[in-house]
């Protein structure tokens, strides 16, 4: 058991994670993000699987790609997405497993 | 040279900013309440400047450049830094020569903090500040330790980190007198299929560690278990707090545990806030050690 899926991140993760952050630190990005998603995943070498857990709000997704519990929590929680969505997705996970 | 006048551990979820509403009467009240109090703690003992040991939940730093100590040396801080978090902008007021000896004193004594003159900082130092009434009340020294993206620095790290810091506190000329404040919650995961689990034997047998004084096991036992508690529980978020109660070893003050273990409060357990059943409260203060 451990704390974490990933000891180290690794590249497709690296690259999730800088959309997590970016859309919500710098001023326009969740705005840009909401007028037009694809696009603004355009600026990211995103993998495709990982590109539309984000498009999707697949937060099951974007666990097992390796977000970081933070950033995935605070993208959660900014992105306003139900607690019981976003919680009861991961919790499917510890079902299947 | 500066007495360590108050020391103070506490959990900071922000969902207690956010959805305050989300725990029943009485426990919200009480919890609040204890909160409030632990501020009033921290004004009686009348310090002049309040160290704040805490993480930073991937906002300043990223995974581009992610240092595992950094010692912020700013006049002021603005915060929050989340556009979701309940709270009002603010610049709070910090203690920069503070900041700025502490990491020349623990630099001199074999650490390698990163600086930083600009921090915008997030829910782990503010809510605390706002729910114990002292935001903006006292300049601050934030200093942010990696417990939330691996590689972290190891359970032993951080104690010896502790140490030097608070020699490095005990030696400043500036000031009489300074309080320190632990921000970081002990078992709960986040973002994971475990969230909302706390392990009550983790907690109880950490919290044993620390009132007994017994750096020693509650580092081996903390590094050990660790993973069967959460990535929450990670550091410090059970890091900061041995870096701040080391510090009872060797001075005469007063520790308050605000949230001790017992029955989770569902509704804010991702961030570890943690209630008593009633009757088994644990002892709100161990006092006059050393």
């Amino acid at each position: 058991m451990s704390n974490w899926l990933q000891g180290m991140p690794t590249a497709e993760a690296y690259e999730m994670n800088k959309v997590l952050f970016e859309l919500h630190h710098r001023p326009d990005d969740l705005e840009a993000f909401r007028v037009n998603p694809d696009q603004y995943l355009n600026r990211f070498s995103l993998t495709d699987p990982v590109r539309r857990a984000i498009l999707g709000n697949d937060v099951a997704a974007l666990y097992l790609a390796g977000a970081n519990p933070y950033l995935l929590r605070a993208h959660c929680i900014g992105m306003k997405i139900p607690e019981a969505v976003s919680v009861g997705a991961l919790k499917r996970l510890a079902g299947e497993h | 040279m500066a007495d360590i006048v108050s020391i103070m551990a506490c959990s900071h979820t922000p969902v207690m900013l956010n959805f305050p509403d989300a725990v029943p009467q009485p426990e919200r009240e009480e919890i609040f309440g204890h909160s409030h109090r632990l501020g009033q703690a921290i004004a009686t003992a009348k310090p002049q400047a309040l160290v704040v040991v805490c993480d930073d939940h991937v906002h300043n730093f990223f995974l581009n450049n992610l240092p595992a100590f950094c010692i912020g040396a700013a006049p002021t801080y603005k915060s929050p830094v989340e556009h979701w978090l309940k709270a009002d902008k603010r610049v709070l007021p910090g203690d920069a020569q503070l900041g700025a000896y502490l990491l020349n004193a623990v630099m001199a004594s074999g650490f390698d903090p990163a600086l930083s003159m600009e921090l915008t900082l997030d829910h782990g130092v503010l809510t605390p500040l706002v729910l114990a009434h002292v935001s903006g009340q006292l300049p601050i020294v934030p200093i942010l330790v990696n417990c939330v993206q691996p590689p972290l620095p190891s359970m032993k790290r951080c104690f010896d980190f502790g140490v030097a810091l608070g020699d490095a506190i005990r030696a400043y000329p500036g000031l009489d007198r300074i309080a320190i404040l632990a921000s970081g919650g002990l078992s709960h995961d986040l973002s994971t299929p475990r969230m909302g689990m706390v392990n009550d034997e983790f907690d109880r047998e950490f919290l044993r560690c620390l009132e007994a004084g017994d750096s020693t096991e509650a580092i081996r036992f903390a590094s050990q278990h660790v993973h069967e508690a959460g990535n929450g529980a990670e550091q410090c978020e059970c890091g900061s707090w041995p870096l701040a109660l080391l510090e009872q070893r060797r001075s005469r003050l007063t520790f308050i545990a605000l949230y001790p273990v017992g029955t989770p409060v569902l509704a804010w357990v991702s961030g570890g806030v943690k209630w008593l059943r009633p009757g088994q409260r644990w002892s709100l203060e161990v006092a006059s050690l050393g």
